[in-house]
Formats: structure tokens, C-alpha cells, sequence
């Protein structure tokens, strides 16, 4: 079973990496791992046959938003800060707890068998990979789902237009 | 469906523990692609397409939030010379 052994290696990948992001205590070691979560992300998808997300996410997020994140911590220059004691003391423990207990709470839900008992698409995944990953998803963009794509564009313009005016230095 | 209900998890943990406001950003990535994943998976077991084209919008909107996210914190370093959550306290009474 390759798939299966795909599943586990990338599941344990994403997992690591994420724990990684939130435990270490240097700012550039936690984009580094954060990449590597992200390439594990992008495995998972590969074994739930989303190609052009997997190839997406790899592009985009380990490509382009973490370059952005890495440049951020390395213009700021943040080795110093993570030595000043935590001003309240429990925090980490409180942290850990409403993690866990989220966790607890999403996993009964999974396992109350209430999720997927939708109707079923139209898409099973053989009939996909026939017509292709990449040509179905195209397809559905860019006639069911225009108007959220053009939506999508004027959102990053403005996304591009607001961060220049942010961080460009006033000129006085 | 597990995987992504435990990287939420630890999406919220980082948003929760750390102070440094980059490592909350990118914790909120993370929350954010344990969404992506779950919809990624429903649309696999439902024999659907709509999961992941909205995960193809949702990473849209995360490229965006990103850019506008890190150029506050650049604005706020600059401003305040330290990324510290905990030193952004100018509304407290």
C-alpha cells in the first residue's frame, strides 16, 4: 500500500512541522519548519488526488507567502526578545490545555458520525483523474465560480496596493 | 480528517502561547490550512470539485491577509522597536 505509506510519512511531516512552528523558540527556525509542514500539506493533498492544489500549495504558500515571512524576520531582527520571562506564568499550561480540549471537541464530532452524509457530487475521482485534475478545476472556475475569481482579483489588488501603503517610510 | 483536527489544534496553541507576533501569524497559517485540508478531504468523500476550489479561494485570501499582515508588523516594529504581543497595550485603561 504506497498511498497509505504516502498518508502516514507526509501526515507526520505536516504534524511535526506545525509543532515545530509553535515550540522553537528561534523566529527563523519556525518558518523553516513551517515550510516543511507546508510541503507535507501539499503530499496529503498528492494522496487525496488534488494535484493542482498540491502543486499550488507548494508554489504559493512554501514559495511565495513563506519567502515573504522569511524576509520579514530577517529585516527585523528579532534574536533578542524570546529571553524576557513570560508575564504570566500559566500561560503554557493554559495554552496546551485549550488545545488539547479543542482537539477533544473536534474529534467527537468526527467521530459522532454526523459528517459527510451529504448528498454525493458529481465528481468521483476516477471519473476525474479521466478528464484530468487540472481541466475539471478550470472548468468549474471559471464559469460556476467567476465572479468569486474576478472578486478574488480585485482582492489581491488591494491586498498589493494596501501593504505598499502600510510599509513605505513617510516621506517628511 | 484527524490530521487536520490536530493541526487546528495546534494552530490555536501557537495563536494562545507565543508572543512574538510573526510566530501568531503564522500559526494562523496554519489554522488556516487545517481548513484547507478538511475541505480538501469532504470533497474527496463526497465526490465533489467545491472543496477544493475553495481551498483555491481561501489560499487567495491567505496570500492577501499575509502581505497586509506582515506589513503591520513591519509598521509596528518600526513604530515600537519589538514584534511582542504583549507591548501592544496602548488601549488598556
Amino acid at each position: 500500500m504506497p498511498g497509505l505509506f504516502l498518508f502516514y510519512l507526509t501526515a507526520a511531516v505536516t504534524i511535526a512541522g506545525a509543532m515545530g512552528v509553535v515550540s522553537h523558540p528561534n523566529t527563523l527556525y519556525c518558518v523553516l519548519s513551517l515550510i516543511a509542514a507546508f510541503i507535507g500539506l501539499a503530499g496529503l493533498y498528492l494522496s487525496l488526488s488534488a494535484e493542482f492544489i498540491a502543486i499550488v500549495q507548494v508554489v504559493i504558500y512554501a514559495g511565495a507567502i513563506m519567502v515573504l515571512f522569511l524576509f520579514v524576520v530577517m529585516l527585523l531582527d528579532l534574536r533578542r526578545e524570546e529571553w524576557i520571562p513570560l508575564r504570566l506564568p500559566i500561560q503554557k499550561f493554559t495554552g496546551a490545555l485549550i488545545g488539547v480540549g479543542l482537539f477533544a471537541v473536534i474529534l467527537k464530532v468526527i467521530f459522532s458520525g454526523s459528517v459527510l452524509t451529504g448528498a454525493k457530487g458529481e465528481f468521483p475521482a476516477e471519473r476525474v483523474s479521466e478528464i484530468g485534475n487540472t481541466q475539471v478545476l478550470g472548468k468549474i472556475l471559471l464559469t460556476d465560480y467567476l465572479l468569486p475569481f474576478q472578486a478574488m482579483g480585485v482582492l489581491l489588488f488591494v491586498g498589493i496596493i494596501g501593504a505598499v501603503v502600510l510599509a513605505r517610510r513617510r516621506a517628511d | 480528517m484527524i490530521v487536520s483536527a490536530l493541526l487546528f489544534a495546534i494552530g490555536v496553541v501557537g495563536v494562545v502561547v507565543r508572543r512574538n507576533a510573526i510566530v501568531v501569524v503564522m500559526s494562523i497559517e496554519i489554522m488556516l490550512n487545517a481548513g484547507n485540508l478538511a475541505f480538501v478531504t469532504f470533497g474527496r468523500f463526497l465526490d465533489s470539485m467545491d472543496g477544493q476550489l475553495i481551498v483555491f479561494f481561501v489560499m487567495g485570501v491567505a496570500a492577501a491577509e499575509a502581505a497586509i499582515g506582515l506589513a503591520i508588523l513591519i509598521l509596528i516594529y518600526r513604530n515600537r522597536e519589538s514584534t511582542d504581543v504583549d507591548n501592544l497595550n496602548l488601549l488598556k485603561l
